[in-house]
């Protein structure tokens, strides 16, 4: 028994299917199953052939939420609730294909309304006479790991920008049309306002999503380094280019190139990008011969191109060649009521980062956020729970642990008494803004608050707004 | 009214983020008028919960839900009634006759409470804007 044991916990999870689990049961007693089992840092429940679940470990009820006894009798697809549960079942496929799956990366959503992101593993369940009489699946939670890559990577995708914001509604509206298209898209919007997660969205919703998507910060590199970067060169083309390299251009192509920052580049730079848009060709640095470019071009800026081609520092060419498609972020300060959706959101993807368990922030908090105009937009409130997850100790966010340039904004008509108050007097600033942003038009407010116009104007009358 | 349920064969579908259809049924005083299916597919949860409020949808009814989608509707004052499984017609029918707390349309792992609490957590974060403004009707 002792060396039965040694060899299963010893067992890599990816093996697991290949123990023979079925000879398991029948060797040993339930008790000493569940022993096993429950010593497994990777869930694993059974299934019979009509998808009950016959038995559920302990990692199992702390991936799922779930308790053994709740699941115990249960479809599988009640309890497990990945995205593949009801299109594409890796245990269907096992038991009818008698083929295990082994590392099946998949997405399910835990009781608390937590996605997580799981890989999982199957196997057949057969008796003493070798008939099939279940499956068997085990799975690890590997949120923490997808999470970090994305942090490592800045891969943030399109699930990661969250708004109720009536604009931004609008944009997820049009997306997958824009996706579809072959347009170049202009994403105009403040440092901080998720230009980057709007562009890597259209290419992953589009028909490229399967090609590279790479992005150039055209405001980070000098001119002579941001052409050979975007076209690459050939050997020769000057001292020190000892063999070709291929640009980003190269790289991208099939897929989308992002130019972030296009408000900065040089008048030169301009001219050789026009070229690449009009004619779908370039020319490496100290190439002879011009090159086909079949990518799909995404600009950004946090500039107003429109202007500078008034002045006459942008070509206005190049403007209407980049200006087929514009999308324009709204900065923090215009979509305040995501503030509290966005908090929630960040505190969840710190949780698992920081493996704090942090439940949220107090209405003081909220009403000093609430408060705050975010020059730094999205990515500055990022910056500020961050700072408050590293002071806090307990599992709410309080005022004493905010930065201290936050400490002077005063919180909207907050005292402890008055929670009321407190979110009657945050109505009238998010109305009293909205009003301003809109010139006073209560119908043009009306519909940038998503409420209907007779409800803004109950509520003028009723907080007392002078509009 | 509108609601709205996530449906697979029949069904409840388990998880609405990653649900296939959708059903939608038009009630007049607790009485079903009309009912229509769209297509969901890939979509991600920014789509689910722009088609939710195009539709002038007012309760979803589904299985499990992420936290962020579920904010999303709540913030665009849709009731969101998390935690149900069972076929379609007798859950509509347990909806209409305020029996959907049986333990029969609760998915395992989850009770009334959960479900309530789940619901209040979302709305608490965006009650400060919407206050005084919960009815669905005025919102069009």
């Amino acid at each position: 028994m002792v060396s039965l044991l040694t060899k299963v916990l010893s067992a890599e999870y990816v093996k697991l299917w290949e123990y023979p689990i079925d000879k398991i049961y029948k060797d040993m007693k339930s008790e000493e199953q569940n022993v096993i089992l429950d010593s497994i840092t990777e869930g694993v429940f059974t299934v019979d052939l009509e998808w009950r679940i016959t038995s559920f470990n302990r990692a199992a009820e702390e991936i799922t939420g779930i308790l053994r006894q709740q699941a115990i009798g249960q479809q599988c697809k009640n309890i497990l609730r990945a995205n593949v549960c009801e299109t594409a079942c890796a245990l269907r496929s096992t038991i009818e294909t008698g083929t295990p799956i082994i590392n099946k990366p998949v997405h399910i959503i835990d009781i608390a309304g937590r996605q997580k992101a799981i890989s999982i593993s199957t196997a057949l369940l057969r008796d003493e006479e070798g008939k099939v009489i279940g499956g068997v699946e085990t799975f690890r939670d590997v949120s923490l790991i997808e999470e970090l890559r994305k942090e490592i990577d800045h891969n943030y995708t399109y699930e990661d920008i969250i708004s109720r914001n009536h604009r931004m509604q609008n944009l997820f509206d049009i997306m997958p049309n824009i996706a579809e298209s072959s347009a170049t898209v202009l994403i105009v919007g403040e440092s901080g306002t998720g230009k980057e997660l709007f562009a890597k969205a259209i290419h992953n919703l589009g028909p490229r999503s399967n090609k590279p998507f790479i992005a150039v910060n055209s405001a980070a590199l000098p001119d002579t380094l941001l052409e050979s970067e975007l076209f690459g060169y050939k050997a020769g083309a000057f001292t020190d280019a000892r063999k070709d390299k291929p640009g980003r251009f190269a790289l991208a192509e099939g897929g989308t190139i992002f130019l972030d920052e296009i408000g900065d580049i040089t008048s030169a730079l301009q001219a050789r990008l026009l070229r690449v848009l009009q004619e779908r060709t370039y020319e490496p640095l100290g190439s002879v011969s011009s090159v086909k470019a079949d990518v799909r071009v995404i600009a950004a800026t946090n500039k107003d191109l429109g202007k500078l081609v008034t002045e006459g520092n942008f070509r206005q060419d190049l403007y209407y060649r980049i200006n087929v498609v514009k999308l324009e972020l709204p900065p923090l300060r215009d979509k305040k009521e995501d503030i509290p959706l966005l908090t929630d959101h960040i505190i969840s993807r710190f949780n698992l980062l920081h493996n704090k368990n942090i439940g949220g922030v107090t209405e003081e908090v909220l009403s000093i956020l609430l408060m705050y105009d975010f020059p730094g937009n999205v990515r500055e409130l990022e910056n500020i729970i961050e700072h408050c997850f590293v002071l806090c100790q307990g599992e709410i966010i309080e005022a004493c642990h905010l930065p201290s340039n936050l400490h002077a904004q005063p919180a909207i008509g907050y005292s402890a008494g008055s929670k009321t108050a407190a979110l009657r007097e945050t109505e009238k600033v998010l109305i009293t803004q909205a009003l301003q942003r809109n010139n006073g038009n209560r119908a043009a407010t009306a519909r940038d608050l998503g409420v209907h116009k007779s409800t803004l104007f109950r509520k003028i009358k009723s907080l007392g707004i002078k509009a | 009214m509108k609601i709205a349920i996530s449906i697979w064969n029949g069904v409840v579908s388990n998880v609405f983020d990653f649900a296939d259809q959708l059903l939608v049924v038009d009630v007049e005083d607790k009485v079903e008028v009309g009912r229509s299916e769209f297509e969901l597919g890939q979509q991600v949860i920014q789509q689910r919960s722009s088609l939710l409020t195009k539709l002038n949808v007012d309760v979803l009814i589904c299985g499990g839900i992420s936290q962020s989608l579920a904010s999303m509707l709540v913030a665009s004052n849709i009731e969101v009634i998390p935690f149900v499984t069972g076929p379609v017609d007798e859950v509509l029918n347990a909806y209409f006759s305020n029996h959907l707390a049986e333990p029969q349309f609760l998915q395992p792992g989850s009770q009334v409470g959960a479900r309530k609490r789940f619901c209040r957590q979302r709305q608490r974060r965006c009650r400060h804007k919407h206050r005084g403004s919960r009815s669905r009707n005025e919102i069009t």
